[in-house]
């Protein structure tokens, strides 16, 4: 069945120069979630209008960079290897060393297809649990992928506010290395659903934090929920 | 024809960086940083935080080089796309700084240009900036208005309603058409 594309163009257009606001993100996501994944339609507004927005930095003159600004930052990145992240920092190490040590608390192969968030996943997908960090933390969060494919779909309910500079980010961490996965806000009753194009290879740990609005490149808080992906 | 080449001299530098050329990293630096540069200070109005934006934006195209993919757009909209992200980000997280703008203007500190600058690689950068202006330019004033706030100011949907005393509805409508015009202009991919 053809689907519309009429409301994605509005809100990827208004998201390509940063104009969307946080219950307009998450309208987004549905919308994208609604439509499948190699939908090309979706894809090509997606870059035609991510060019628009790039673009539109060369309508203003340049403006010459600090005496010595260059060097600083070549030195900063050559003292980095190419193409790697930051390591987990301290406040994630303990974690990392419990979640190897957690058993499959509340996953387990779901025999048949189920609808997660509205979409219907694979027969042979695996849920997970998230644990909660603190006992404060109201609401639960699932995974839900299938081992060996890229793809986990995220999903959560009555979880507690965040302020509008925030927003959920998922973290798939193998080893000590964060990669991020996905970042999405909580609609105004506190659900979530959101799809990451991340393959949950085993042994790692998935992670969810608070990070700002921008998303973040490798966490700034501890993780508050966390489920360790097992072979079990 | 000279922005085709200018893409693909782009794609190659990011390439090379993700084999770790710190040379092409350089490269990359030197060809967007003042472009880069003019944008998160447009955006932030404060010098010293527009320097922070870019560097880190410059930082993760080295950490993450992967991030960009060649299907998706061009090397220069990717990079230019993190600075806005960051940019807006920052202006939206201290409310309070906009209320320091004609502060900080006073107390810009007088920028001594890099003599490295004086080399910068320029090729195909004069051309894009004469499409997207003439881009602009060509949208109706009521359009361009409230996408430059969107874009240069970083202000919300709802901040230009108030701003400008329009109907939310307004506002949207305004952008959407604006961009659609701007998707026909300069939203072609591949080029």
């Amino acid at each position: 069945m053809m689907r519309s594309h009429e409301r994605i163009e509005e809100l990827i257009a208004f998201r390509s120069i940063y104009g969307l606001d946080p219950q307009e993100q998450a309208e987004l996501e549905r919308e994208m979630a609604s439509h499948p994944p190699d939908c090309e339609e979706c894809r090509r507004l997606e870059t035609e209008y991510g060019e628009v927005g790039g673009r539109l930095a060369f309508a203003l003159d340049p403006v010459p960079v600090r005496q010595g600004f260059a060097d600083e930052t070549i030195e900063l990145a050559l003292g980095e290897a190419p193409g790697s992240r930051r390591k987990v920092g301290s406040r994630l190490r303990p974690l990392v060393a419990v979640a190897a040590a957690l058993v499959l608390f509340a996953g387990g192969a779901i025999v048949g297809a189920t609808v997660f968030g509205g979409t219907e996943v694979s027969s042979q997908a695996t849920v997970l649990t998230f644990e909660p960090q603190d006992p404060n933390l109201t609401g639960t969060i699932t995974a839900a992928f299938t081992p060996g494919e890229p793809g986990i779909y995220l999903q959560g309910s009555g979880l507690d506010p965040l302020s509008p500079n925030e927003v959920y980010e998922l973290w798939l961490i193998e080893g000590e290395t964060p990669a991020a996965a996905v970042c999405v806000r909580p609609t105004e009753d506190g659900s979530v659903f959101a799809f990451a194009d991340t393959e949950a290879v085993t042994d790692a740990l998935l992670a969810v934090t608070v990070e700002p609005s921008s998303c973040s490149d490798a966490p700034t808080t501890p993780p508050i929920w966390v489920a360790p992906i097992t072979s079990a | 024809m000279t922005a085709d080449l200018s893409d693909a001299r782009d794609r190659e530098l990011v390439q090379r960086i993700r084999r770790g050329d710190g040379e092409a990293f350089r490269g990359l630096f030197g060809r967007y940083a003042p472009s880069a540069m003019a944008l998160a200070r447009r955006v932030v109005r404060q010098p010293f935080l527009a320097e922070e934006i870019v560097q880190e934006a410059f930082l993760a195209v080295w950490r993450n080089p992967g991030g960009y993919d060649p299907q998706r757009g061009s090397v220069r909209a990717w990079l230019m796309g993190m600075v806005h992200h960051r940019a807006v980000d920052t202006v939206r997280r201290e409310e309070s700084q906009r209320r320091r703008v004609e502060e900080s203007q006073l107390s810009d500190r007088v920028v001594q240009p890099d003599p490295a600058e004086d080399v910068v690689d320029e090729i195909g950068l004069p051309e894009e900036r004469r499409a997207v202006r003439a881009a602009l330019d060509e949208l109706p004033a009521e359009q361009r208005q409230v996408i430059e706030l969107m874009y240069f100011d970083g202000l919300s949907q709802s901040k230009i309603s108030d701003q400008l005393g329009l109907p939310l509805g307004t506002v949207k409508s305004r952008t959407l058409l604006g961009m659609r015009r701007l998707r026909g202009s300069i939203g072609g991919w591949p080029r």
